[in-house]
């Protein structure tokens, strides 16, 4: 029923408009601006084609996002053992906790914060290609090499803080203070 | 669209698309339009790898890129069988290779064709309507997205596996007195009746390595420009091998011949696909069309927005 419905609305609509599509194959088709960087040669011959493509395929912002907040050297990158706050698209809207993890794979990198919530442990896994990922916010950074920002953690991956909620208590008292 | 052979008067309230707009069949001068009937050519690309993409719902697309490198027709087959049938095909070649390497009798067949000298020489069976002009080269604009592909590819070879990878089997349990036969196949037949095996038993042997079909993958997302299609899932095979790419033979051939016999005509074609080119998509196509194109979503709904 829904399906003969949309149809019928597109009989109307189609027998007002007189312009020509612009891809007749399909009605309901996307078309996404073209990347600015044109083909090269080397690239429509496969040399390099797929790290091409985790580059252009997020839009420019989330490109910008990425590189800044998660690449391996950029200053401004997240270290784990930082607090961040997410907001969402969906439930639950926002979620804040300790950089646990970071996981680089070009456009599915993701990350997982951990909180404590009701006196429940939680922890979420974020990709940051997704659209329902509205803002990343760092509420407090991790140390980078010691004095005003405290001594930086020693691990990539802080999993031992499911075993430890005292070592939580000690970044979430850093927040408060 | 697909109603040249309905005779329903109301069929022509139905019709939505502004590119067959006629019911009469088309004259020999009219250019070839696909109908639920015929098949089309399928396309020579090499698989470049994986990633992922993001519908217009938010929802996470694990894709694997196919890219085409040349893929140009080299010639029209028509066979007679001795039972007068006949079997037609389009000949299509892909990926350039260097003169020096190719051997004096592909050279004289690619010269004939009046391409370059190609890796990969394959041919797709089609029905009469869909031969292709020699030398016309393909492009990635032959798919449309919304439709749905069989990829066909040799698959990672595994070596000689045994009879749990490579058929399944359960085993023998991890302990309970089993000796040394925990990954075994077990039985393998009856006793004195029949007394031997039963020729094909599922044993150990080499495993993978054959051609391999992976059917009904979405296509979502087209670049003319680099020639890349993008499917939805996983497709047979290493990165950078060739595979054949031709339309499903269950979700769209078959479902559509089926669907104008019954008169379902909104179900002839996928979901928001309205037309294939035909016989072919060529890059002469593909220069007065958008140079990226995707699908929408398959679903109607978001899968974020909890149901009451």
């Amino acid at each position: 029923m829904f399906r003969s419905l949309r149809a019928a609305t597109k009989l109307l609509t189609r027998s007002t408009s007189t312009t020509p599509s612009p891809y007749p194959f399909s009605n309901v088709a996307i078309l996404p601006p073209p990347p600015e960087t044109a083909a090269t040669p080397s690239l429509r011959k496969g040399k390099g084609i797929m790290q091409y493509i985790h580059k252009t395929l997020p839009c420019p912002e989330r490109q910008a996002l990425i590189m800044r907040l998660f690449s391996r050297r950029h200053p401004e990158r997240l270290l784990p053992g930082s607090v961040v706050a997410v907001t969402l698209a969906h439930a639950p809207t926002s979620f804040s906790g300790v950089l646990l993890s970071v996981r680089r794979r070009g456009p599915d990198t993701s990350f997982v914060l951990r909180n404590i919530v009701h006196r429940t442990g939680v922890e979420m896994q974020f990709f940051v290609n997704s659209p329902h990922v509205k803002e990343i916010r760092v509420i407090q950074r991790a140390g980078g090499g010691g004095g005003k920002e405290g001594r930086r953690m020693r691990r990539a991956k802080l999993f031992y803080l499911r075993d430890s909620p005292e070592k939580m208590s000690e970044i979430s008292a850093g927040v408060r203070g | 669209m697909f109603k040249l052979w309905s005779s329903s008067p109301s069929a022509s309230i139905r019709q939505f698309s502004s590119t067959v707009a006629k019911f009469a069949t088309p004259t020999k001068d009219a250019a070839p339009k696909w109908t639920p009937n015929s098949i089309r050519t399928g396309l020579i690309a090499r698989k470049r790898g994986m990633t992922s993409m993001y519908d217009d719902n938010g929802v996470r697309l694990p894709v694997t890129v196919l890219q085409l490198e040349n893929c140009q027709v080299t010639a029209n087959v028509k066979t007679v069988r001795p039972d007068q049938t006949e079997y037609h095909a389009v000949q299509v070649a892909a990926a350039d290779r260097p003169l020096k390497t190719t051997t004096a009798q592909m050279r004289g067949h690619f010269k004939k064709a009046g391409v370059s000298p190609k890796r990969i020489v394959k041919e797709f069976p089609v029905t009469p309507d869909a031969h292709v002009p020699i030398g016309t080269t393909l492009s990635a604009i032959h798919f449309v997205p919304g439709q749905y592909v069989d990829v066909v590819a040799k698959s990672i070879g595994k070596g000689f596996q045994g009879g749990m990878k490579r058929w399944n089997f359960k085993g023998l349990r991890a302990s309970h007195g089993v000796s040394v036969s925990h990954r075994s196949i077990g039985s393998t037949g009856g006793h004195q009746d029949p007394g031997r095996i039963w020729p094909g038993k599922k044993m150990a042997g080499r495993m993978g390595g054959e051609t391999t079909t992976a059917q009904n993958l979405r296509v979502v997302r087209i670049d003319t420009s680099l020639g890349l299609i993008f499917v939805k899932g996983c497709v047979p095979g290493v990165d950078d091998a060739h595979v054949l790419v031709r339309d499903a033979k269950k979700r769209l051939q078959s479902l559509a011949k089926a669907n104008q016999a019954k008169g379902l005509y909104e179900k002839v074609l996928p979901k928001g696909v309205t037309d294939l080119p035909f016989p072919a998509g060529t890059s002469e196509l593909a220069e007065t069309l958008p140079t990226i194109i995707e699908a929408p979503s398959d679903r109607v709904t978001s899968p974020f927005t909890p149901r009451e």
